[in-house]
């Protein structure tokens, strides 16, 4: 099991920094598909197999879509000229800020004195129990995220609507 | 209603009436009438106290003549409470006097947005009405901070060319040292809550807060900072001759009439109960700035030529003597020193609305375009020689009165200081002199011939020589009143009388 | 197999629905009403406000938990809505013709208001991190796009995508803070049960946890050095949008914040008041340091707008009774003065915001005196200025610092009010004691602007004057917090 994580990690990891690193984003995007997939992997270690499968299914499958038809569309033959206004200064400022809140993030969590772990109970991250969740303690919750989703709807039409009345 | 509830009468009555003045703005001579009626029935009024016959009787806020205590600030145990003594009553006169005053010198002058003007002088009346009675510490320095508000206006629209820069002058150093006066408020009020478990603004229950002298050295050090700016003590001076040059002349009567005397009544009555060991403790510098200032005022008055910088410098100089009589501290030189607080109110501020009026005439306020002024203006003349040396305090008028109060009180236990402090004064005389050595007399530069002035101007002039032939001609009532006030500060401070001794 | 689906009591989100019901009702009503009759989108906006304020005052006094503990009915939220609604409604009053000038009187504008106002309750209201995180995001949706509403104008375009990516990212601090928080808690996210469950042996990740929160809430607050965005989205997005997001985003962020940290982390005060006291001093001086340079009104009440968090942040130091009062006070008090700023600001702006130069307002005392008079009385009440309400919340929020022992924190707080003076009362001189450089022209006051001034300007002095209601009100909420 370890082994296995350790590899979906690895490959989360490296294709991350290959979505972030590519020049031409079509590529980016294609990475961003095998990331969501070694993503999904480790769900599926952890016992959430509902959350895994919303992975793949919305995530690379729909979102990516989505993702690549824009990309598509927007037709970018050449891949963007490297952004001018970075000073070196501020190159080298911001990796050291990266490389110290990572550094900070890993010794917090490496202070952690974890309890024994305990085998997850059965049926825990299953579509079953999420959906029992979902419409008792966290039905409020799931209700207002109609309400973020038509927020999100509204705000759409508003910008993308070709002429406003 | 009792006549306790004449104080609250006294405040609303002017800000009320600031509202009514500037809704009369649409036509301004009604507006002018509207403002002077007011004032003279805010002055009316406060005469009206003198004949009371008030005792004084103790109350949850202290002993005073009247009191009158609200709740305000519910759960910050802030409460409105005012209180009068014989001090204050003097200088709530002095206020709705110097207000009718103002409102007459304005009369031809003012021209631009009348009931604007005329509001903001009702207004910072109310507001200084509020701050000479106000026993509550929060309640006052809400005072204190609003008559800001109309001074900066009232520099600042209707001043003269540099006045927007002098105008914010005055905010940014009288705001920024009152803001320190602020934090130490809270922290009195925070050790007091901690200690007694009740938090309060009173100033007679937050005057018993037991102290450790470093903490009350750094508390009255920020009152002392916020009062020396208003005073102004060299060197947190500077603002007050740009506030002056560049203010109108009602703008400069109640700068020196009013609010200068804020700073110094704010000092007395506030520091001095709050922070007795801390006050007996800073004898030594009160003496100091308030000699530096005698003399820095008089050398930097004498190398004027603007006639109302002078005037302005000589101010310092005043108060210079009466800092100096608070580090004295006993019955005379604080007497004297009181006296001199109102004094100074008047003979000052008639020597702005003279040198405002030649202004008006002369379109200058420099000594070269003076001089042989008695020749052309001789009734002017006579009315500026007069305030010039009741301001120099020539015996028989009210400055001598004071100024002798404090030498006197001062011969008596610091002879030293005393003979330093009668030098500061003879200062005062020569530039004083020179002052009206270099306007009156001498030989006349000007071809075209000078209007003397009209019987509106006599009318003002001659209401404001009479308190000071009253008061250097018959001191007593006046001074009664003060050391019946001290007696009863020095009987409901014990720690104060204790540390500096009655 | 059954679902036990836990009661409820629908009217203890009463507001929410009632808002919600409303917004959806513009959307409706606009689309079935003929073209470009406009006047119903506004009108219903404020109804659905009015019978929100309504249900609001009808809870006023509950306490409890409903919806499986998932949200609050509490005076400290309830009195949070009635500054939201207040906000709104406002807003909504200042929008109507300066939309109108720009041919955007969209039905859409005022549903997405009403959806952020429901976003902001979620926030002040939640009793779960995922409320908190959701209300969040429905308040940030709508007001991404309300900032980009003039798609034809750059500055708008800028605003809108700056804010998104920027909120986007610090959305994604916060809630890798609550996932931290979700593994020292032993996986609950409830505000209640966290105190008992973070233990010692996980104090690191929680720090961590706290530290990212404070990353994602500092954004939404505009604190130093989260507050790049600030100057450019404030200018860029449409005024009445501008007076909306200084007022009510960081209304509902500081709700959450001090909800969260008050009552989710007492026993680690020691260690988040460190950090926020820095914060604290940061934000306030480089807010009113840099405002002193701005020429552009909008760019200088943006700075404004950063002190202000600077200030509202030492309420948060001070973490005690006094200082949650205050908090709740201060927030008020700013909902009102600020907005009736933006409104000065939109009318003296005109069609299409041509006069946003803070050198237009030169002469404004001579021209239009009533107006002038209105946007002195919010300078003086920004830069705290007795007798209005921003010396009040000012007092309160210092008296509260002082109180907890933050003397220094105090003094550096006074002193920032003393350089604020400079850059508030600055407008005043202009507008007084300055000459116009041309003549200004005519002014279209219209009668929703015109009442907002009027009705914003009454608050301020009122509340400044007679804070003893608002105070006792606000007390009265705080009690929900055990630990201050």
């Amino acid at each position: 099991m370890q082994i296995i994580f350790f590899i979906l990690a690895g490959v989360a990891l490296v294709t991350g920094g290959l979505v972030v690193f590519q020049r031409h984003p079509l590529r980016s995007a294609l990475w961003l598909i095998v990331n969501f997939f070694a993503v999904a992997g480790i769900y599926l270690l952890a016992h959430a197999e509902f959350i895994a499968a919303i992975q793949v299914i919305v995530y690379a499958g729909a979102i990516m879509v989505l993702f690549l038809f824009v990309i598509m569309l927007l037709n970018l033959r050449e891949p963007e000229a490297e952004a001018k206004f970075m000073h070196l200064g501020q190159k080298v400022g911001g990796i050291i800020l990266a490389v110290f809140t990572v550094l900070l993030l890993i010794y917090g969590v490496m202070q952690v004195v974890l309890p024994p772990g305990k085998a997850a109970p059965p049926g825990l991250g299953n579509t079953e129990s999420i959906a029992r969740l979902l419409f008792t303690d966290y039905l409020l919750p799931f209700e207002v995220t109609s309400v973020l989703l038509l927020v999100a709807i509204v705000g759409a039409v508003v910008l993308a609507k070709s002429k406003l009345k | 209603m009792t006549a306790d509830s004449l104080l609250l009468v006294l405040v609303f009555f002017p800000l009320a009436g600031s509202l009514l003045a500037l809704g009369a703005g649409y036509q301004p001579r009604l507006c002018r009438w509207v403002s002077l009626i007011l004032s003279l029935m805010q002055m009316a009024l406060i005469s009206l106290l003198f004949f009371l016959d008030l005792q004084p009787h103790s109350g949850p806020t202290g002993t005073w003549l009247l009191a009158v205590d609200y709740p305000w600030l519910e759960g910050i145990g802030a409460r409105f409470s005012l209180g009068l003594d014989g001090l204050s009553l003097l200088l709530l006169w002095l206020t709705a006097f110097l207000t009718v005053i103002s409102v007459l010198i304005s009369w031809t002058a003012i021209n631009l947005k009348v009931g604007l003007f005329h509001f903001f002088l009702l207004f910072l009346e109310g507001c200084l009405m509020g701050l000479f009675m106000a026993t509550d510490l929060l309640l006052f320095y809400l005072f204190w901070e609003i008559q800001l508000i109309p001074m900066f206006f009232l520099l600042g629209i209707w001043g003269h060319a540099r006045r927007i820069y002098a105008a914010v002058k005055f905010v940014l150093f009288t705001f920024g040292g009152s803001l320190f006066m602020l934090i130490a408020l809270l922290v009195l009020y925070v050790l007091h809550g901690h200690q007694t478990g009740e938090y309060t603004f009173s100033l007679y229950q937050l005057s018993q807060t037991p102290l450790s002298p470093t903490v009350e050295g750094w508390l009255y050090a920020a009152f002392l900072l916020a009062f020396a700016v208003k005073i102004p003590l060299v060197p947190l001076h500077t603002w007050l001759p740009d506030a002056h040059t560049e203010a109108p002349t009602a703008g400069s009567v109640d700068l020196a009439g009013l609010l200068l005397k804020t700073g110094f009544y704010a000092f007395f009555r506030f520091a001095f109960p709050l922070f007795p060991g801390a006050a007996q403790a800073s004898i030594p510098l009160l003496l100091a700035l308030g000699l530096v200032g005698m003399f820095y005022a008089a050398w930097i008055a004498l190398a004027q030529t603007d006639i109302k910088r002078l005037v302005a410098y000589s101010s310092i100089g005043h108060m210079g003597l009466m800092v100096l009589a608070l580090g004295i501290w006993n019955l005379m030189a604080l007497s004297g020193s009181l006296l001199q607080l109102f004094n100074h109110g008047i003979s000052t501020s008639a020597l702005f609305v003279m040198v405002g009026m030649l202004d008006e005439r002369l379109g200058s306020r420099n000594f070269q375009d003076m001089g042989g002024l008695w020749q052309q203006m001789p009734v002017f003349s006579a009315f500026f020689l007069f305030f010039a040396l009741s301001s120099m305090g020539l015996p028989g008028l009210n400055n001598f009165v004071g100024e002798i109060l404090i030498l006197l009180g001062a011969f008596q236990i610091r002879p030293l200081i005393a003979v330093l402090a009668f030098v500061g004064v003879l200062l005062t005389v020569i530039y004083i002199l020179r002052m009206v050595q270099d306007s009156l007399f001498g030989e006349s530069r000007r071809v075209q011939p000078l209007r003397d002035v009209t019987p509106r101007e006599v009318l003002i002039l001659a209401v404001m020589a009479l308190p000071v032939l009253y008061i250097g001609l018959h001191p007593g009532p006046v001074l009664r009143l003060f050391e019946s006030s001290l007696q009863v500060m020095w009987g409901q401070f014990p720690m104060l009388a204790r540390s500096l001794g009655g | 197999m059954t679902l036990n689906i836990p009661s409820f009591n629908l009217a203890s989100i009463g507001p929410w629905i009632t808002l919600s019901i409303f917004a959806i009702a513009i959307l409706l009503a606009d689309a079935l009403s003929p073209k470009g009759n406009r006047t119903a989108a506004p009108l219903l906006a404020l109804a659905g406000l009015a019978v929100a304020g309504f249900q609001t005052i009808s809870l006023w006094g509950k306490n409890g938990l409903d919806f499986a503990r998932m949200v609050y009915v509490d005076n400290f939220s309830l009195f949070f809505y009635m500054v939201f609604i207040l906000g709104t409604a406002l807003t909504v009053l200042i929008s109507l013709q300066y939309l109108k000038d720009y041919g955007k009187n969209l039905a859409e504008y005022y549903a997405l208001l009403l959806f952020a106002t429901v976003g902001m309750m979620l926030m002040a209201a939640g009793a779960h991190l995922i409320m908190i995180f959701l209300g969040l995001e429905v308040m940030s949706i709508a007001v991404y796009v309300l900032a980009g509403l003039f798609r034809e104008d750059a500055r708008s375009n800028e605003a809108a995508l700056k804010y998104l990516v920027l909120g986007a990212f610090a959305s994604a601090f916060l809630l890798f803070g609550m996932a931290m928080l979700y593994g020292a808690a032993g996986g609950t996210l409830f505000l209640n049960d966290l105190p008992g469950r973070l233990t010692a042996g996980f104090k690191p990740l929680t720090l961590l946890a706290i530290a990212l929160l404070v990353v994602g809430f500092g954004f939404k607050v505009a604190s130093v050095p989260f507050h790049m965005w600030t100057p450019d989205v404030y200018e860029g997005a449409p005024t009445s949008v501008t007076a909306f997001m200084a007022v009510g985003v960081k209304t509902a962020a500081f709700a959450a914040f001090a909800r969260v940290f008050f009552l989710a982390f007492p026993t680690l005060m020691p260690d988040w008041t460190m950090v926020l006291w820095v914060l604290a001093v940061a934000t306030m001086t480089l807010g009113n340091v840099v405002a002193i340079a701005q020429t552009n009104i909008k760019r200088m009440l943006a700075y404004s707008s950063i002190a202000h968090a600077g200030y509202l942040l030492v309420a948060l130091v001070a973490a005690n009774q006094l200082g949650a009062v205050s908090l709740m006070y201060y927030l008020l008090a700013y909902t009102l003065m600020n907005l009736g700023a933006f409104g000065v600001v939109i009318l003296v702006g005109r069609k299409k915001d041509s006069y946003l130069s803070i050198y237009d307002y030169a002469g404004l005392g001579a021209q239009h005196p009533a107006l002038a008079a209105a946007m002195a009385l919010f300078m003086f009440a920004l830069a705290g200025i007795p007798p209005t309400a921003g010396f009040v919340g000012k007092f309160y929020i210092f008296s509260a610092a002082v109180k907890a022992g933050y003397i220094w924190l105090a003094i550096i707080g006074v002193m920032n009010s003393v350089v604020s003076v400079y850059y508030y009362l600055r407008i005043t001189v202009l507008m007084y004691m300055k000459p116009a450089e041309a003549d200004l022209g005519p002014i279209n006051f219209a009668p929703a602007v015109t009442a907002t001034l009027l009705l914003t300007a009454a608050g301020v002095v009122l509340i400044g004057v007679f804070p003893g209601f608002l105070y006792n009100l606000a007390l009265n909420s705080v009690k929900i917090f055990p630990g201050l």
